[in-house]
């Protein structure tokens, strides 16, 4: 048994304002009972439009073709790829923040986690569209699956990182899906006994799965948790560094090269965090919660961004010199006159990349601006257009100059099916979102009451005697051994 | 606990026995390795006792620099679990200058002696005729490579000494007496700790083990070399951390410490030890899998060769078995199978470097490991010592830190 | 199941609760639950409750997902249909090692979940009884179990004493039937109250 609640006073408390447990239930649950504001029907409506544009493009993708895209003859992988790293990238903060932070018992986590998660999902849902629709034939997608077929049976190929893309991110979903789900029970079951509405007795009864609070689940539930953390883990290294395999195993100058695992994770932590930053700080404007995502959890978030911009940049100073260390002209060639040369055709990616990536988050070093709500706000979009234009220097400028300069591509720019395509997750990422925030609790209500006590604020303020004391009666006082 | 928090290491005579003996030991095995390979106009043989001496000092330097490491990313994450024995830590960095003197010694002494078959790239007359050596030597020089050495092990030390000085102000007080002053002293840890990390970052995590480790065999490159000898040896200094915890609260010493701490670090352990295989798995399935003789080549003594035994029984000891053993709740918190994973990972890891050392020096046959080992028990004995003489000096307890109450009341 | 008699008392601090529960097991009271709004660490075993041992099935739900994955595309590859990709060996199991992990990871995390809902009983329209709706807002509701020998009024009084308020009896069912929450439900007969 631990009833003893105490955490330095050093700490900033994470939860602000005198808060008890029902009060924290109806900070967050009012969001969800209100009716939405007219903003919120403003987002809403502006990503519905968005998801159309990207309908009507995918639309005009299977109808017609890939043909539709401006892809060429060695650039054969595009913007639609691009989006597709891009988005499974973002898809890494949430697991980071539920999974890792937890089993590091970093209890800023839970400020942000749920929010985070659901991020995390709709990301990888977002991503998801770029394999399947660019399959062409989409109808027969099935083609994936090993399954007896009249085909011989001729198996997938299971030594190809494009399959086994297929199983980690199908995966990933799954489990992601799977934890946010079992986290997000007890809160469902909270506006379930809160619910006023005929409607919402029954939504949220049907969604809450019949949860009591019993502390026999509450312990399974734990423990679920833990081992979910556990295996989770793992698993969100596991996308990334399979997504990196669809290069890395490859021959292209510019694709294999052993550290890309660890860097591509690195890299989608960093703009995972970006994308959380970019939505939390609209969130607690928007649905008052200022008090629960506090400016330290801004001020940590931005850490782990100056962070994980700064081991991206070491990755890719490692790459930069390696290419030039192994003497392999091919690969110092893709590196020389594809990226690092201004005046190259996408010399200009390159260094916007190692602009918003490596330099701008440097800016985080100082607390004024991890601070500094507006240019946390800028930096969020900043990196995440930095992290988009990595993807894209790596994919294109890798392959639009091919061994043979005669087969060396002219300048590739999207078309507007392209674009719109892309448009279109970021229809369907919001119109997600903004539902989610409209009828989940964005924040884990049972976690920041666990957390309550011993990081809010006004229980902060009552630690002074322990604060004060020595070491020896604290521990006379505390030690459970 | 009867013990206060103020208390002091008093070593035990045995202990400091041991340790001496074992240096002598890493003597007597270093003479005669010395000895039997000697010889007029045998390189290879005396390239076979400098690799020994590199395999062991960088080994043990970048062990004792991870608990520095260790240290540095728990400040910076505003760790409280870790406070209860960080004196700990503190004690095992504060080697970091001692063998750092030893292997810059070996280092140098490699880099401008004569022995070429270690590092060929010191042979002029050798890159002369080699146009990827010749290609490379902008930074693969002696100049370069003396001046990096050099410099990143008085930083290590240095800045060590910094972190360490400032742990030790808090034991009078004055320092830490206020909310105010408890606040300054975290933000000036954090910054020195900053400090240190962006260091690593430039040693550690990229250049030196390209210069020190990649560079013997000169021809053959992967970016992701540095990031995988930093997972080697972090695993390995996380394990020495725990040996000393075990070995302290066996003694009756640490008070504050108990299981839930060494479950912690046993988790630690159990997460870089996959980390760890996490990236010998993608370094080595890429280079199988594109197949460019170039990169295989450093995979075909390892992997097929002579050595396969070698490589194949590292990867079991380093994998296999803190996975399976540490998978259980219970065996990480139980002191003596804490002492045998923790004693198994130093060992498979140094296994590591022996295959990462030796393929490229002595290709023809696997040299008897048993010097090698014995040379490792005498930087085993320095280490022993050092930390000891340390713990001895200040309490172990580093009773007024802002964050030690936490680690008090952690529980897993 | 069935319906029982029950006497339940509200709890608002944790500081009382623990007491309170070690008071009422001590005095021979069988404590049929206590709910929380949140997981309270210790509770478990105050209640006396054994460890779970979910992480054991996960364990080994895992294990099923790598010997799936290795031995289904084993087979495929290498003896079923046998194909020369890139001059590998057929039997390549450093290419396989990604699907071995993920299967791994998604048997035992679905397998995991499953079983935890099975032995929660959690399933959409399950419906249950508790006995406070603020149990899921900031109330410790402690549920007494009425025995044959339990003196009503006596165990009334005695977690009155042990800190708690609202005591009352109650008479509810104790498992689960499927039901939706915004209707009230007939159960074996009886006309139960929507909570």
């Amino acid at each position: 048994m631990s009833l003893n609640r105490y955490e330095s006073q050093v700490r900033e408390p994470l939860v602000e304002g005198s808060k008890d447990y029902h009060q924290i239930t109806e900070d967050i649950c009012r969001p969800v009972e209100a009716t939405p504001s007219k903003l919120w029907w403003v987002g809403f409506i502006i990503s519905v439009g968005l998801l159309i544009f990207g309908v009507v493009s995918i639309y005009m993708d299977v109808t017609y073709g890939i043909g539709q895209w401006n892809l060429n003859k060695t650039v054969g992988w595009g913007w639609d790829i691009t989006n597709f790293v891009w988005w499974v990238g973002i898809g890494h903060a949430g697991t980071l923040i539920s999974a890792i932070l937890l089993l590091f018992r970093q209890g800023w986590r839970t400020g942000v986690n749920r929010a985070a998660e659901a991020m995390t999902i709709f990301a990888v849902m977002c991503a998801g569209q770029f394999p399947i629709w660019h399959m062409g034939r989409v109808w027969n997608a099935f083609f994936v699956a090993p399954y007896p077929n009249t085909r011989g049976p001729l198996w997938v190929n299971f030594n190809s990182p494009l399959l086994w893309d297929v199983f980690a991110i199908s995966t990933y979903f799954t489990v992601s899906l799977l934890f946010w789900y079992c986290g997000l029970l007890p809160d469902l079951a909270s506006l379930r006994d809160r619910a006023k509405l005929k409607w919402r007795k029954f939504f949220y009864g049907v969604a809450s799965f019949g949860w009591t609070g019993s502390t026999k689940h509450w312990q399974r539930h734990e423990a679920l948790s833990l081992v979910l953390a556990g295996l989770a883990t793992p698993l969100v290294l596991s996308v990334h560094t399979i997504v990196s395999f669809d290069f890395a195993t490859s021959v292209i100058p510019g694709w294999h090269t052993t550290i890309f695992p660890p860097y591509f994770v690195a890299g989608a932590v960093f703009s995972g965090f970006a994308m959380v930053q970019t939505l939390l700080l609209i969130t607690r404007k928007v649905l008052n919660l200022e008090e629960y995502i506090t400016m330290e959890h801004i001020d940590v978030m931005n850490k782990v961004i100056v962070l994980t911009g700064s081991i991206v940049g070491i990755a890719y100073l490692t790459e930069l010199f390696i290419a030039w260390y192994s003497h392999v002209e091919y690969e110092w060639f893709a590196f020389r006159e594809n990226r690092v040369n201004l005046n190259s055709p996408y010399g200009w990616a390159y260094y916007l990349m190692m602009g918003c990536n490596v330099l701008s988050p440097q800016i985080f070093w100082f607390r004024k601006m991890r601070r500094n709500l507006l240019v946390t706000f800028f930096m969020s979009i900043l990196v995440n257009i930095g992290m988009w234009f990595e993807r894209f220097v790596i994919i294109v400028t890798s392959i639009y100059r091919d061994y043979l300069p005669s087969s060396w591509s002219t300048y590739y720019t999207p078309t507007i099916w392209e674009i719109g395509f892309y448009m279109g997750t970021f229809g369907l990422f919001f119109t997600c979102y903004f539902l989610f925030s409209k009828f989940f609790p964005v924040i884990a209500m049972a976690e920041i009451k666990h957390i309550l006590k011993r990081s809010g604020d006004s229980f902060k303020e009552n630690m002074e005697k322990d604060e004060n004391e020595t070491l020896e009666s604290f521990e006379h006082a505390n030690a459970h051994h | 606990m009867s013990t206060s928090t103020t208390e002091k290491f008093i070593p035990a005579k045995r202990y400091n026995t041991i340790a001496v003996a074992l240096m002598v030991i890493g003597v007597i095995a270093a003479i005669s390795l010395f000895v039997t390979t000697g010889g007029e106009g045998n390189h290879d043989n005396r390239a076979r006792f400098w690799a020994s001496l590199l395999q062991n000092s960088v080994y043990f330097l970048l062990v004792v620099n991870a608990a520095m490491f260790f240290m540095c990313a728990t400040t910076l994450a505003w760790g409280g679990w870790q406070i209860g024995f960080t004196r700990v830590t503190e004690a095992i960095a504060s080697c970091v200058p001692v063998i750092g003197v030893i292997a810059l010694a070996i280092l140098l002494a490699l880099c401008f002696g004569d022995h070429h078959t270690i590092y060929h790239w010191t042979d002029a007359e050798h890159v002369a005729h080699d146009p990827v050596l010749e290609h490379k030597s902008g930074f693969l020089s002696k100049g370069f490579f003396a001046i990096v050495t050099v410099l990143t092990v008085v930083l290590w030390s240095f800045l060590g000494w910094k972190m360490r000085q400032l742990s030790l102000k808090t034991d009078e007080g004055d320092i830490v007496s206020t909310l105010e002053r408890k606040k300054k002293f975290v933000w000036n840890n954090t910054v020195m700790a900053a400090l240190y990390i962006v260091v690593f970052a430039l040693t550690v995590m990229s250049s030196i083990p390209w210069l020190w480790v990649m560079s013997i065999d000169a021809h053959w490159y992967s970016t992701m070399f540095s990031w995988y000898n930093f997972a080697s040896t972090f695993v390995a200094g996380l394990s020495l951390i725990a040996l000393y915890v075990v070995f302290l609260k066996n003694n009756g010493y640490l008070p504050s410490v108990n299981k839930e701490h060494l479950h912690d670090l046993g988790k630690f352990i159990f997460a870089f030890s996959i980390f760890w295989t996490y990236l010998w798995f993608a370094q080595f399935m890429l280079i199988w899998y594109a197949n460019i003789p170039e990169e295989t080549i450093y995979f075909k003594p390892r992997a097929e060769g002579i050595y396969s035994a070698i490589f194949w029984m590292m990867l079991i000891i380093n994998f296999v078995a803190p996975l399976l053993i540490f998978m259980s709740k219970d065996s990480k918190r139980n002191y003596t199978i804490v002492t045998v994973v923790s004693v198994l990972v130093i060992f498979g890891h140094w296994l590591d470097y022996f295959q990462m050392v030796f393929p490229a020096v002595s290709p023809d046959k696997v040299p008897m490991i048993l010097f090698d080992m014995g040379i490792g028990l005498g930087f085993i004995g320095i280490i022993m010592y050092v930390t000891g003489k340390t713990l001895s000096k200040y309490p172990l307890t580093a009773r007024n830190h802002p964050f030690v109450k936490e680690a008090v009341i952690h529980h897993t | 199941m069935a319906i029982k008699k029950f006497i339940t008392g509200n709890f608002y601090d944790e500081a009382v609760l623990f007491p309170a529960v070690k008071k009422v097991r001590r005095a021979g009271y069988k404590v049929h639950d206590v709910y929380t709004p949140f997981p309270i660490h210790g509770l478990d075993k105050e209640l006396g409750m054994k460890d779970t041992d979910l992480h054991i099935a996960g364990f080994i739900y895992g294990i099923t997902g790598t010997t799936t994955a290795i031995s289904f595309i084993g087979w495929a590859l290498a003896l079923d249909w046998q194909i020369n990709f890139g001059g590998k060996p057929f039997f390549s199991l450093p290419a396989w090692i990604p699907i071995m992990f993920e299967l791994t990871v998604l048997f035992s995390a679905v397998g995991m979940v499953l079983t935890f809902c099975w032995l929660c009983q959690l399933a959409p329209f399950v419906k249950k009884d508790h006995f406070n709706p603020r149990s899921t807002d900031d109330t410790f509701v402690m549920a007494i179990e009425c025995t044959d020998k339990t003196n009503e009024e006596e165990a009334i009084a005695f977690l009155k004493n042990a800190g708690a308020q609202d005591v009352q009896a109650q008479s509810r069912e104790t498992g689960w039937w499927f039901g939706r929450y915004d209707r009230e439900t007939v159960q074996f007969g009886k006309k139960v109250a929507a909570v």
